[in-house]
């Protein structure tokens, strides 16, 4: 059975009088270990469909299940307990807490998800280790280039050993060789710790090259589903 | 998740903005403070102040007096009787003071009788009242807990107790006890240990049989001559500026039975000279009376006058001074409500504008898995230490102040009363308590800006930039 599995999702806004639909009927399947693309146009539904795949937002019709489960109808407290463990995200402006040290941004969720306070500091430790920015730990995040905030995003979202990462257009604030850096570092993740990863990204040529399915968004609707078997 | 870390996360917040968090703790410290210092006072006026008045026969004490013994009276049976009494006035003898001393709110009833006497000590004199002391008085003010000497061992013992005051008349000072101020020259200073047990002699007056040819009633002259008795002092006795109208600092205290051995004329009253013998009816001039609390004080008034003494008292004006008390007391509380109001409402808009500022930071803590309750818990706990520096501020603070001011008011009262009060009654309770519920009411004002800040939809909070 499918990891992730979006049964007809529907999501409409509404502004005033005006309704926007932003998703109709979505249907697709995410298999375990997979790297998922999501590409469109801005406005086409990408940003909506990960929040909705991220618990962030539970408002939709139609359902989205996760092991079996619809996040759709989760209590408040089992929402927060899908995001500390299940998912980890990641974001085109990194949304790092500016106040606060790179590592004590990569321990926050570990703070959230009781992990032992002796094992923090070394978790926090190697997983800043792992992005290569052992001797950024106590840097903030005013003092860290692009690349090395959207590493430490990283490093944060994986503190908890999620199942699958969502990364809203992680490269988007990125210059190209940077982008093909966290791109890369994300394949790794993917390829070597069998990490399910959902990246949203409109690098159409990115996306079908390293991911093994590719949905491709419009006005909300799934145009079409690619795969490539050797990402 | 533990709390320590919470509270770890909360101090970062604190400190992300000191100068906020030192205003918002200072505007706690003036609520807590004031209605700390509102709560001490209250305790203290009633603790310390009413009590020591209460406990001090000034306050306790009545005299009453038969209306025989005043002409000036109008109600007095040997008075003008112009006006003339309804009431029976009851005599003043043994078995009926003995009665008063029985009754429910009276500790004790004793009948006054002094001796108008020359002290000589030391090759000093100075001119005293020799005054009966009952046993029981040992218990009470001023001869209880005497450092200097001691208490009489029985009603007969031929022995005196001084008051320091009175020493000092004298120009004698006990060693070590440096207060020659304004003395003059001529001090004597002895050792506590020769004074206690010094003999002194009271010089009196009796009638002399044998002048009574001799002494020429035109020039004044009286058939009177000098009778001397020595007497042993027993104790000293430090009993300020207070005075009972019973014990009084020119007084020389002997015990009751032992006044009987110092002779003296006993004329009571002017009237006891016109009449050419002494009242029989009245043994006693006066009795004085201690209530058991100082609430009792109006009713044995009530009733001594019921049975036709004239009744007079200092413990009338205690209620007055309670009163007194009681106002300022309101305007401590008024004054430390408001400012625990205006300081919560500090709280309150500290931490929601926290909110406002820590928007994008709330959201991100909830898209890392951080419960409603987490959230929450960083609110409680910047809200628990504000109100803990706070409170312990305030406390301090009010400590100080109170200290302050109480040694002011010494500076004011306590002249006239004689001793030191203490206003402000600071206990450690109290200031735990304080500190507690300084705690309390500041995570009870965080309830508020915690559940909206619990609320905040992560999506919106990271849509903003
Ligand atoms: N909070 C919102 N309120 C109203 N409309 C919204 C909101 N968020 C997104 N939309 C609309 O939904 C559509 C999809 O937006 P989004 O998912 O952000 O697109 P993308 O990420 O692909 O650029 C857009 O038309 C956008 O205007
Ligand atoms: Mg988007």
């Amino acid at each position: 059975m499918a990891l992730v599995k979006v049964s007809n999702l529907c999501k409409t806004y509404y502004k005033g009088d005006n309704k926007i639909y932003a998703l109709r009927n979505i249907n697709f399947d995410v298999e375990e270990g997979e790297f998922v693309s999501i590409v469109g146009k801005s406005g086409s539904g990408k940003s909506t469909l990960l929040n909705l795949l991220g618990g962030m937002d539970t408002t939709a019709e139609g359902s989205v299940s996760v092991g079996g489960v619809n996040i759709l109808t989760m209590s408040e407290k089992q929402l927060s307990q899908y995001r500390k463990f299940t998912v980890g995200m990641i974001f085109q402006s990194f949304n790092l807490i500016p106040s606060r040290t790179a590592i004590d941004n990569v321990k926050l969720p570990l703070i959230f998800s009781n992990y032992p306070r002796r094992l923090r500091e070394t978790r926090a430790c190697e997983l800043l280790y792992n992005m290569g920015l052992y001797n950024r730990a106590l840097h903030y995040p005013s003092e860290l280039s692009g690349g090395e905030a959207q590493r430490v995003a990283i490093a944060r979202a994986l503190a908890n050993k999620p199942k699958i990462i969502l990364a809203d257009e992680p490269t988007g604030n990125l210059d190209t060789a940077t982008s093909a850096e966290i791109i890369a570092l994300l394949q790794m993740f993917n390829q070597k710790h069998h990490i399910t990863i959902v990246m949203v990204t409109h690098d159409k040529e990115t996306a079908g090259r390293v991911s093994h399915k590719t949905v491709l968004l419009s006005d909300g609707e799934i145009i079409k589903i690619s795969t490539n078997p050797n990402p | 998740m533990k709390a320590s870390d919470i509270a770890i996360l909360a101090f970062y917040n604190l400190r992300r903005n000191t100068m906020r968090t030192i205003l918002t703790s200072l505007g706690v410290a003036v609520g807590i403070g004031s209605l700390a210092a509102m709560i001490s006072f209250a305790q203290g006026i009633t603790e310390n102040i009413s009590l020591s008045m209460e406990n001090n026969d000034i306050f306790t004490g009545l005299t009453a007096t038969s209306r025989a013994i005043d002409p000036d009276d109008p109600g007095s049976s040997r008075g003008t009787n112009i006006l003339s009494q309804n009431k029976e006035e009851v005599p003043l003898n043994d078995s009926v003071i003995s009665g008063i001393g029985e009754w429910n709110e009276v500790a004790i009833a004793f009948p006054i009788v002094s001796k108008p006497a020359t002290i000589q000590l030391a090759g000093r004199s100075v001119k005293a009242s020799l005054k009966a002391v009952p046993m029981e008085m040992g218990g009470y003010p001023p001869f209880i807990n005497i450092t200097r000497g001691r208490f009489f061992k029985s009603a007969d013992e031929p022995r005196v107790i001084v008051s320091r005051q009175m020493l000092q008349q004298m120009k004698i000072l006990i060693e070590g006890e440096s207060d020659n101020v304004g003395l003059g020259g001529d001090v004597l200073v002895l050792p506590l240990d020769s004074v206690i047990g010094k003999e002194l002699t009271v010089v009196t007056r009796v009638f002399d049989v044998s002048k009574f040819s001799t002494a020429n009633p035109r020039k004044n002259e009286l058939p009177l001559s000098n009778e001397y008795t020595s007497l042993r002092i027993a104790g000293i006795i430090d009993n300020g500026a207070f005075s009972s109208g019973v014990f009084n600092s020119s007084d020389v205290f002997i015990p009751s039975k032992a006044i009987d051995y110092v002779p003296c004329i006993d004329l009571r009253s002017i009237y006891d000279i016109m009449d050419g013998k002494i009242d029989s009816k009245n043994k006693y001039g006066s009795v004085h009376v201690r209530v058991k609390e100082h609430r009792n004080l109006k009713t044995v008034k009530f009733w001594l006058e019921e049975m036709g003494l004239q009744v007079f008292s200092v413990g009338d004006k205690l209620d007055d001074i309670e009163n007194l008390f009681l106002m300022l007391d309101s305007i401590f509380a008024a004054v430390g409500v408001i400012a625990l109001v205006v300081s919560v409402l500090g709280i309150v808009n500290t931490l929601i504008m926290a909110i406002y500022e820590r928007r994008k930071e709330i959201g991100i803590m909830k898209s890392l898995g951080g419960t409603q309750f987490q959230i929450k818990l960083i609110f409680y706990v910047e809200a628990a230490f504000i109100g803990f520096v706070g409170g312990v501020c305030g406390v301090a603070g009010a400590k100080l102040a109170s200290q302050a001011a109480s040694s002011f008011a010494n500076t004011q009262i306590g002249k006239i009363i004689g001793c030191n009060l203490e206003f402000f009654d600071f206990s450690w309770t109290l200031a735990l308590a304080a500190i507690l519920f300084s705690v309390v009411v500041s995570v009870l004002a965080s309830v508020y800006p915690a559940n909206r800040a619990a609320s905040i939809d992560p999506l919106d909070a990271l849509r903003r930039e």
